[in-house]
């Protein structure tokens, strides 16, 4: 490596880091939880129920990961033999080929969606045989749109002369704004109804954030999200987040969570990291790429399909840790515009019971899996609130 | 290929009676009333044949001769019923006395476990000739003891949009269009050797493919929008075929985009044909771009051709492609009516796609399991996409000539 080279690669990874740290920064306080006794917060058969349809979730999670690779490093090795079933040109044909290494994928990973339907099943969770199998068939068309418009996008920008091998820095930049866009668009595209409850705009009031809260339904598990940006804010709530033991009290810790999001930026916070890793991602598959003749030739794309889905799963620790942050501050938001601690907890207990969520997962799981604070961490974190915040200000 | 044992002869002369065609579903009642209760006695004498011939390997005689006068009866009926021929038919179904009849084959060999499974192994036939048309309503009907069935059976898509066209063009011009005629014929045709094969005249499947059915008779004149491709291509990628939808999706979502454009171009470029008699030279290549990347995506996802096409609709780069024409000069009256006009060919793509999306279903599992497209099909819905193609180049003002029906392939088409 040249000098120059490694001054600019010093350079560029000074600005990620501290483009990193901006973004790290949260309304977080200096805090240590104090670990509490899982055995006293939730009821045996509860947690045993947890570990045990957890424990076998997470097996169903390796095995697809495992398959998934497998079948995509075979695919990278063989997959070219399918340009031959192309009349499409050099882009169409890689955009071929990107389908058709998603759909082995999708085929081999079958066995997996089929037995998941019947494990939540066995658990009392809902679950369609028809939506695993082909509805999700499908669903990969969507998919597909998807992997086509990108490969479109990088191929397209590879072909052209000036920019060749290059073609990672337009590129990333241009997947940043197709997400801005995305995030901007999709509330608009939800629907859903309006939810109407006095305390909302207390707590809009409390965290000044004054956007819509809608109900929309499809759903049978608790949940709810925010998204958007400026006018098309919105915070979304699964619909059986806000019927049977999910009483008004919980509905307003989980809206001030959700609102919580909006008002620490989390959404904008959440595309400057996908902008982060996004230029390192595009230029290390621009070095597979190479490999293959350049990004601009279909041969490529089925080495660049694999490398990709492998740096996605080596970037998941970093992505997740990322991703907690942000759900603890805004938890934390959450606490401070509730000042009801015990609701959070309560919150939290019923997930585990509701979803057969396991409140304190093994470490591997945590740091692949989780992209929220476990349920006790979660717990621990209400009840730090409650020792250090509560006592001194009133609801 | 063997020539299918059940062949159709047509000697039709198209010229049609008015008052005949005016009155003619009336007069066609004792007809019907006559092969219902036909239809009575030859459920229990297939039933009889389908013993015998898995106990003998093949149908006994007599039986079958008078299972074999059913099914030329019924086609009789048919082609009378959907106006693809003019005289009244006899009540026997005596062969060589109907311009559209059968020839029937002897009894021969025939599988036993074919015989076994004859009533599932003939249900994607069956599918396909509610498409077409020409089943026998009534017959299947009373066979099934289902209403509902005789119903969906006796309702061809083709067949029976070709007799309503029809019926209105011999009115105006005493005369059958031949291409509405060799629609119908060849649905009737389909039905016939559905029925054959259903009611074990013979154990060979029925075969779609309209240029076998239709051998001898006269090709129409070469159309100026045409399909050229290699015909003998049949081989198919089984990962490409299963996932040929989802596959298709970016194509079906470009052709959106894309359509939404063509509107407006098409609706400029009627302005322009209107004012000034020819099309814009770069609207027209515009739109035929837009109109052979539909042919190739419909290609592509109704499973006549194999390969992933390209999203820029040019000429030359797929297997089955299209010759479109030139800008030419229009008659005004017949581009400021074009819409109008174009109605009766909308019915009959929307009839001939029908029986396309049954063709694909029924392809998609040849093929995943052979890697190969079945001959038939294959060339059924080629033809349902040349129609459409022309439909489409017609109503979207690329040219004046009127979308031709027969499945045949017009006259000295050059080999490219």
């Amino acid at each position: 490596m040249t000098r120059s080279r490694a001054a600019l690669l010093l350079a560029f990874a000074a600005v990620w880091a501290v483009a990193a740290w901006l973004l790290w920064r949260s309304s977080l306080p200096a805090y240590h939880l104090t670990h509490l006794d899982e055995h006293a917060l939730f009821p045996g058969f509860v947690l045993h129920r947890a570990r045990h349809f957890s424990g076998v979730e997470r097996l169903f999670w390796v095995g697809q990961t495992v398959t998934q690779l497998v079948v995509l490093g075979l695919f990278a090795r063989y997959g070219v033999r399918w340009m031959r079933e192309s009349a499409a040109g050099p882009i169409g044909t890689g955009m071929l080929l990107g389908m058709i290494g998603f759909a082995l994928v999708w085929a081999a990973e079958l066995p997996f969606s089929v037995l998941e339907v019947w494990w939540r099943h066995r658990y009392g969770l809902d679950g369609s045989y028809v939506q695993a199998t082909v509805g999700d068939w499908l669903g990969l068309g969507a998919r597909f749109v998807l992997l086509s418009v990108a490969l479109a996008i990088v191929m397209g920008l590879a072909r052209v002369r000036r920019i060749g091998d290059w073609w990672w820095l337009p590129a990333a930049p241009v997947f940043v704004g197709l997400t801005a866009l995305l995030a901007f668009v999709s509330p608009w595209l939800l629907g859903g109804r309006p939810f109407h409850a006095a305390y909302v705009s207390k707590l809009e009031r409390i965290e000044r954030v004054h956007v819509p809260v809608r109900v929309i339904g499809g759903f049978s598990e608790p949940n709810a999200f925010a998204t958007g940006l400026g006018p098309s804010r919105r915070v979304f709530l699964w619909k059986p987040i806000t019927e049977g033991v999910f009483t008004p009290r919980l509905d307003r810790f989980v809206i001030a969570h959700e609102l919580g999001h909006l008002a620490h930026n989390h959404i904008w916070k959440s595309i400057g990291w996908y902008a982060l890793f996004a230029f390192p991602l595009a230029f290390l598959l621009s070095l597979a790429a190479r490999r293959r003749g350049g990004m601009g030739v279909p041969e490529a794309v089925p080495l660049v399909v694999f490398v990709y889905v492998v740096l996605q799963l080596a970037a998941l620790p970093l992505r997740n840790v990322v991703s907690r942050h942000m759900e603890a501050e805004a938890d934390w938001s959450a606490l401070r515009a509730t000042h009801d601690p015990a609701a959070g907890r309560d919150l939290f207990r019923l997930f585990a019971g509701q979803t057969r969520e396991d409140p304190d997962p093994p470490w591997w799981d945590y740091v692949f899996l989780e992209n929220h604070p476990t349920l006790l961490q979660r717990i621990e974190m209400t009840e730090y609130y409650r020792r250090h915040y509560a006592a001194a200000q009133s609801p | 290929m063997d020539a299918h044992p059940v062949r159709l002869i047509v000697k039709d002369d198209l010229e049609r009676s008015r008052p005949t065609v005016f009155f003619r579903l009336i007069l066609a009642i004792p007809q019907l009333i006559w092969i219902t209760i036909w239809t009575i006695g030859i459920v229990f004498v297939v039933l009889a044949n389908w013993f015998v011939t898995l106990t003998a390997g093949r149908p006994a005689k007599t039986l079958h001769g008078w299972t074999c006068a059913y099914v030329r009866y019924g086609t009789h009926l048919n082609a009378y019923l959907y106006l693809a021929a003019n005289p009244y038919p006899g009540f026997t179904g005596e062969q060589g006395e109907y311009p559209i009849d059968l020839e029937l084959p002897e009894p021969g060999p025939q599988k036993r476990w074919k015989t076994f499974f004859r009533i599932f192994l003939v249900l994607p036939a069956l599918l396909l000739a509610t498409a077409l048309g020409g089943g026998f309503s009534t017959g299947f009907s009373s066979q099934k003891g289902n209403t509902k069935y005789s119903g969906a059976f006796g309702r061809g898509a083709l067949a029976a949009t070709c007799a309503f066209l029809g019926w209105f063009a011999i009115l105006a011009r005493g005369r059958m269009p031949k291409g509405l005629r060799d629609a119908g014929a060849y649905g009737i045709g389909y039905g016939a050797q559905a029925a054959a094969y259903f009611l074990l005249v013979t154990d060979r499947y029925p075969n779609a493919d309209p240029t076998a059915m239709l051998g001898d008779v006269e090709r129409p004149p070469e159309h100026v929008v045409r399909l050229v491709g290699d015909a003998d291509d049949l081989r198919f990628s089984r990962v490409t075929v299963f996932f040929r939808l989802p596959l298709a999706i970016p194509h079906i979502i470009w052709l959106l985009l894309w359509g939404i454009v063509t509107f407006f171009a098409v609706v400029a470029n009627w302005f322009v044909t209107l004012f000034r008699g020819t099309p814009a030279s770069s609207l027209h290549r515009f739109i035929s771009r837009y109109v052979r990347y539909q042919l190739h995506v419909y290609a592509f996802l109704y499973l006549v051709a194999n390969p992933f096409p390209g999203f820029d609709g040019a000429p030359g780069r797929y297997p089955i492609d299209l010759v479109l024409p030139q800008p030419e000069r229009q008659n005004r009256w017949k581009v400021g009516f074009r819409i109008i006009l174009a109605i009766p060919a909308l019915l009959i793509g929307t009839a001939l796609g029908y029986g396309l999306g049954i063709a694909a279903v029924l392809t998609w599992f040849v093929a995943l399991v052979r890697g190969a497209a079945p001959w038939g099909l294959r060339n059924y819905s080629a033809y349902v996409l040349r129609y459409q193609a022309q439909t489409n180049a017609y109503l979207s003002l690329l040219t004046e000539a009127y979308p031709h029906a027969s499945p045949l392939e017009g006259e000295d088409t050059p080999v490219e």
